[in-house]
């Protein structure tokens, strides 16, 4: 059959294909350190992979352009090579593979969000591949007893339970009622059970309890809900398209409510795209530019807002910020361990005790960095209708006082 | 039939021989083999009997939560393991690790096959875009419903069991990549011995005019379901060893994953070849070698050329790339064209 020879003939120019597209990269070539990483840049999470990929490049040419990184005596310069995740841990997972099997890459950062990490660190930890990561926060990843994971984050259930903390002391310390809208996906799941343990320690009430859908553009059943259960706190959470849903929708339909506490507010730009619908919204954060930490590559928050500005265009959110620590971190590692073994960095990584304009940095055994607090910000506008993001809590970094409760829309 | 051995002998050697040739490529070799099951099921019903599916990927995902499943579930508390998005840790020694796997895939392929047999019961009497239409909400539902279950770990995910610490850093790589490929030549001897009984004809005649073969005498509902039925099967399996692989199990990203797995499985039959055996392998293989070149060389930009893709070959390749050689070679399908006879009918017009 000739048949047959197609096929073969087929089946030989994949082997030619395959053979010659095996590239040779190697972690360190000349002068360079070649980091990998899987990031979002298209798919639900695009916008703050992005972020993400600022975060990274911003701090890869600080460290290259004030000196890189010494090693044995050598200056070696940081890269990155990237892949797009889509979004998908399946991909993810595919990718962390590739990028170690294949471009012989052998220190990662992490990918943006939990569910991605979830399903890139059982990879890097199998071929013992340091990963430091800056957006992936759920619990579960750090008590998995993964020895190569590190991340300069706080976990996902600290996020909001300061906020049940902040309404029940605006209660005169009584409980209060919550109404709670997650999105369904691994951090903003954890952030619900972070919310969870507040309100039994508090003695507080769950009035509602909604699972949104991946990719969240209506949440107008849950808003109707919280309209006629009148909660203390509605508290909603689903990465930055949650954010503006959740403005949008709030704006549209006149929800008051005397709290309302969320994420990814800046990663959103909220104050920006929805302007003074936006005032009051209570957002947690990793990171704020008026905290006063201070490092020797990007000086303080501050500068390090202004610098991200003038270089993207748009102000820095906490997802780049902490992406930038996470190369801070790698640098210093590398030059304690003073070796690139894996294993030698991974043990200066986990001796890392080190300031950053992010805040401070030191692992626990988990790899949760357990030395930087949540902060959380209050959206703020002023007559003229410019908004500011200004720390309210923990009162140590507050720079304006929390607006509670919130007016209700017929006197805005 | 000396030449086919010869084929099927050498591409049997490549395929053990494949990930010591390229150890680098052994995931992308696994999910490939995948890859060609689900096309190759795909075609069953899609090519052959003519009823496209969206489905198939509510058994792929099925199979995938349901080996996970029991692979936990027989030695430890599923609803621990899951629970606050996996938070306690156990353990699976070696034996308990395979033992896990070898239930749970044989229960990833037997009950989604069953659901099949329901479903299918219910829904096949829907004809051409209604019963694709259906079938498109069957992934979306399944993965909507399973994103709120809570023993199998809800919108937090599924981390799968790790692999166990036996043999060097490529065992697991070399041990996935043979359990799938063990799947496609499983999947492959099924298929092609279907293909040569009555029971492909069958589906030919539902799929070129069901009414007649109804009035024929052919049950074909009957027939219908169990080449779903058959389907099912292989897609349970490649879920469960899909979840396995990737490690972690989300609801609509990785399991029920319609946007993706769902679409892909029918384009590469498409690409292929529909209603030929050797159309969803080629047309898998062709695929993902472009899918990984566009994820390499476009990024940021891969779907836009995937998009390019697709429409060159709904418009240069409606027939796919074996009906494409058929019809430039047809002489080497067996074909003859009796070049008189065709250019009396040339003329004629």
């Amino acid at each position: 059959m000739k048949l047959n020879k197609i096929i073969l003939s087929f089946v030989s120019a994949l082997v030619i294909l395959f053979s010659t597209s095996v590239a040779s990269f190697a972690k360190v070539v000349g002068d360079k350190i070649i980091l990998g990483a899987a990031i979002s840049l298209t798919g639900k999470y695009s916008s703050n992979g992005v972020h993400t990929q600022n975060g990274y490049n911003m701090a890869v040419d600080r460290i290259n352009s004030m000196g890189g990184v010494k090693v044995g005596g050598k200056t070696y310069k940081f890269d990155i090579i990237y892949y797009d995740d889509e979004s998908n841990p399946k991909r993810a997972a595919q990718l962390a593979e590739r990028l170690i099997s294949q471009d012989g890459v052998e220190f990662m950062l992490g990918p943006y969000s939990s569910g991605l990490t979830k399903a890139i660190a059982p990879v890097t930890e199998k071929y013992g591949v340091p990963m430091v990561e800056a957006n992936g926060a759920s619990r579960s990843l750090f008590t998995k007893g993964y020895k190569y994971l590190f991340a300069v984050l706080a976990p996902a259930n600290l996020y909001l339970d300061v906020a049940i903390d902040l309404a029940v002391e605006k209660n005169n310390g009584k409980p209060v009622t919550v109404a709670m809208a997650f999105e369904q996906d691994a951090f903003s799941q954890d952030v619900r059970l972070g919310v969870l343990d507040a309100i039994k320690r508090t003695g507080s009430k769950k009035v509602i309890d909604d699972k949104l859908p991946k990719e969240l553009n209506d949440m107008a059943a849950t808003l109707v809900k919280v309209k006629q259960m009148k909660p203390d706190v509605l508290v909603v959470s689903g990465h930055t398209k949650g954010a503006l849903t959740a403005i949008r929708q709030i704006s549209e339909m006149k929800v008051d409510v005397p709290m309302l506490a969320m994420t990814h507010c800046d990663a959103a730009k909220l104050s920006k795209q929805h302007g003074k619908n936006s005032q009051y919204a209570l957002c947690a954060s990793q990171w704020h530019k008026t905290l006063t930490y201070k490092d020797n590559f990007f000086k303080d928050g501050m500068t390090y807002d202004a610098d991200f500005t003038k270089e993207f265009g748009y102000a820095p959110p906490y997802q780049a910020a902490e992406s930038s620590a996470a190369l801070l971190v790698f640098k210093d590692a590398f030059e304690r361990a003073n070796s690139f073994d894996q294993k030698k960095v991974r043990d200066a990584l986990a001796a890392t005790n080190m300031q950053t304009f992010y805040g401070n940095i030191k692992f626990a055994e988990g790899g949760q960095n357990v030395d930087k607090p949540m902060v959380l910000f209050q959206v703020m506008c002023d007559d003229g209708g410019k908004c500011e993001n200004k720390v309210v809590a923990p009162t140590k970094w507050a720079s304006a006082k929390l607006i509670h409760p919130i007016p209700s829309w017929s006197k805005r | 039939m000396k030449n086919n051995i010869i084929l099927y002998v050498g591409i049997l050697i490549f395929g053990i021989a494949a990930p010591f040739i390229f150890p680098a490529f052994k995931v992308q070799l696994s999910i490939l083999c995948v890859l060609i099951v689900l096309a190759t099921t795909w075609n069953i019903q899609g090519g052959e009997m003519g009823y496209n599916s969206f489905g198939n990927i509510l058994f792929y995902g099925l199979g995938m939560y349901l080996c996970a499943s029991v692979q936990v579930g027989m030695f430890f508390p599923l609803a621990e393991w899951t629970e606050s998005g996996g938070e306690k840790t156990f353990v699976h020694t070696p034996t308990q690790f395979f033992q896990g796997m070898a239930v749970g895939l044989i229960v990833a392929a037997v009950v989604p096959t069953i659901v099949a047999g329901l479903i299918g019961y219910s829904i096949l009497g829907l004809r051409g875009h209604y019963f694709a239409i259906c079938t498109l909400g069957l992934g979306v539902a399944a993965g909507e419903i399973s994103g709120g279950i809570e023993i199998i770990g809800a919108g937090q995910g599924f981390t799968t069991p790790p692999f166990p610490d036996v043999g060097s850093l490529d065992s697991r790589g070399e041990f996935f990549y043979f359990l799938s490929f063990f799947t496609l030549v499983l999947t492959f001897i099924a298929v092609r011995s279907i293909y040569s009984t009555r029971f492909k004809l069958i589906l030919n005649a539902i799929r070129d005019n069901e009414d007649k073969a109804e009035a024929m005498g052919i049950e074909t509902m009957k027939y219908k379901i169990i080449g779903w039925m058959i389907s099912a099967f292989f897609c349970g399996l490649a879920g469960g060893i899909m979840g396995g692989l990737v490690g972690y199990i989300d609801s609509t990203d990785v399991a029920f994953d319609g946007r993706e797995m769902g679409v892909f499985m029918v384009l590469m039959a498409i690409l292929g070849g529909k209603g030929t055996l050797w159309g969803p392998i080629i047309g898998a293989t062709v695929f993902h070698i472009f899918k990984e070149g566009f994820w390499t060389f476009f990024l940021g930009w891969q779907y836009v050329a995937l998009g390019v893709l697709i429409v060159v070959i709904v418009i240069y390749f409606p027939e796919g790339i074996m009906g494409w050689l058929r019809e430039k070679y047809p002489e080497r399908f067996g074909e003859v064209v009796d070049e008189k006879d065709r250019k009396a009918q040339v003329e004629l017009k």
